[in-house]
């Protein structure tokens, strides 16, 4: 039966109960958990904020020669990462929106290339998101525990080489998901590699940690100064914030394709797999949040989007040309 | 990837026009499912998932804060004073890198705070080879020596910290590619110019 007169019975009809060969698809009106639908215009405002907040922190640390340092390619990576889910987000909507509009057939070849496609690049960007996060911590770990030889390990040439392996790695392996996506191994593989991640960045930060809460310590015990507790919960909530941040927004996502692998016909997992776009959204504001909390931070690069701003906006003021004129020599 | 059928399966059903999509039986996510007979809530796994995870990471905020309030008990034993000149001297010298160049601050600043960081560790280590030793003399020079001559690797933390005392420690550290035995090799005589320069951070702190 074509589409069209299936849409146009269950108009007709106007009620739940219709043939079996169209069972599957009214199911969801059936079952007490509907899908919960986020408005495509509050998808599309975050994904775009996402996009132009990355493009924001690339271009500071491109326009700013201070800024070619690892870590600010570490940042930048994280950045690109953020931008391909937020693209993949929109284009995939743009997609559906196109679907629905008719000018695309569902099961066409090209429909489905494309999707493999969208696919392949969201594990990409995924993994390269968690990759470039153990990337960043770990050059944080090398810069405290071996700070004497920091420049000797860290150079900008084995920066580069270390991004260009992780994400050949990522691409590689979203080829290969996308291929396998039917494979128990793959889901277990997913979801298993974000916590052993999670635990290991975590572990470093940690150690990291102590030994900043050793120096505090140090600091403290001098007759002259006061305890500084308020550096001790610093530390303490930016730790908090960096991983509340990474579970909130891609552990529902994780669980869902858990639970649609292992119980789909379970209710309880198919109320929980009803709230996908809410879980979906949440990745995309991970993409908002991860340059407040990594890029953002730091004062350089706050300095250099204050620069970009005022140029443009007070190029015609005579106290701003001398900044003007400094900020084009970076 | 299931992940983007299930999206078409929503799409679908939304629109109720790609019905295409969900009669396949691989786009399969709501299969027959019956809602009868359900002992708890329909939302259970979302709010156990949701309060669990608020659970763990209220429970991590406040393991990492326990993390700052204890602290080993060796570490009240060392003397302040000795403690407030290792610390002093190397704050002295530590702004005049800051002040230098602002091209380079923001690198400065950041190794400066690491090496800040393996300083503090430097002063434990000083500290418990003092205890060892029982070496009660507030001369820092001596003690200094003292701990060199004990073991070589202290030797080379030494060199780290007159490092320090050299101002314009950017450009020793772009030669810091030398390596280690440079430092080592002319470390007595940095030892004793840097007795003038502690001294006279300790006045400048006093």
């Amino acid at each position: 039966m074509r589409p069209d007169s299936a849409s146009q019975i269950m108009r007709l009809l106007g009620q739940t109960r219709v043939p079996s060969f169209e069972n599957i698809s009214n199911l969801s009106m059936n079952s007490d958990c509907t899908q919960v639908v986020v408005p495509e215009e509050v998808f599309f405002t975050i994904a775009i904020a996402g996009i132009l907040e990355n493009l924001l922190v690339l271009i500071a640390v491109i326009k700013n020669k201070n800024l070619h340092l690892p870590m600010y390619l570490f940042i930048c990576s994280l950045s690109v990462s953020d931008i391909l889910v937020s693209l993949y987000k929109t284009l995939e909507n743009i997609l559906i929106i196109l679907c629905k509009m008719g000018y695309l057939t569902p099961r066409g070849d090209f429909e489905t290339k494309i999707d493999d496609v969208m696919d392949s690049l969201f594990v990409l960007s995924l993994l390269g998101s968690v990759f470039t996060l153990l990337a960043i911590a770990a050059d944080r770990y090398i810069t405290i525990f071996f700070a004497l030889q920091y420049h000797n390990i860290m150079t900008l040439n084995r920066a580069l080489i270390i991004l260009a392996v992780i994400w050949a790695f990522c691409a590689g392996s979203g080829i290969a998901m996308t291929i396998f996506s039917h494979e128990t191994a793959t889901v277990i593989s997913f979801t298993i590699l974000f916590p052993f991640m999670l635990i290991f960045i975590l572990c470093l930060y940690i150690h990291m940690f102590l030994l900043a809460r050793s120096h505090a310590k140090k600091i403290a015990s001098l007759p002259s100064s006061a305890v500084p507790q308020r550096v001790n919960l610093k530390g303490a909530i930016t730790l908090t914030i960096f991983f509340g941040v990474f579970l909130c927004c891609w552990g529902p996502f994780l669980l869902h394709i858990l639970l649609m692998k292992f119980c789909p016909f379970n209710p309880y997992c198919a109320c929980y797999m009803s709230v996908f776009h809410v879980n979906a959204t949440l990745i995309l504001c991970n993409g908002i949040v991860d340059p407040m909390i990594y890029a953002f931070r730091s004062p350089e690069l706050r300095s250099t989007l204050k620069k970009m701003f005022c140029c443009t906006r007070c190029t015609n003021h005579p106290s701003f040309r001398s900044t003007g004129l400094h900020v084009h020599s970076l | 990837m299931s992940a983007h059928r299930l999206i078409s399966n929503r799409t679908s059903q939304q629109a109720l026009s790609n019905s295409d999509y969900t009669w396949e039986y691989e786009y399969y996510e709501y299969g027959p499912v019956s809602f009868e007979g359900l002992k708890a809530h329909k939302y259970s796994i979302v709010i156990g998932f949701w309060v669990g995870l608020a659970v763990f990471v209220i429970f991590m905020f406040f393991v990492l804060t326990l993390l700052t309030k204890t602290g080993a008990p060796h570490q009240d034993n060392t003397e302040p004073s000795e403690k407030r000149f290792h610390v002093s001297s190397f704050v002295a010298d530590f702004g005049k890198p800051l002040e230098s160049d602002k091209v380079f601050s923001r690198q400065v600043a950041e190794e400066s705070r690491s090496l800040f960081h393996f300083y503090i560790n430097e002063v434990e280590h000083l500290d418990k080879a003092k205890q060892s030793h029982k070496a009660s003399g507030l001369d820092s020079n001596i003690h200094f020596q003292e701990v060199a001559r004990s073991s070589g690797r202290l030797a080379e933390e030494l060199n780290c910290l007159t490092k320090f005392n050299i101002p314009n420690f950017v450009n020793t550290d772009q030669n810091s590619s030398l390596g280690e035995d440079d430092l080592l090799i002319s470390e007595p005589p940095i030892i004793l110019e840097s007795k003038p320069v502690n001294q006279a951070s300790c006045q400048i702190l006093d």
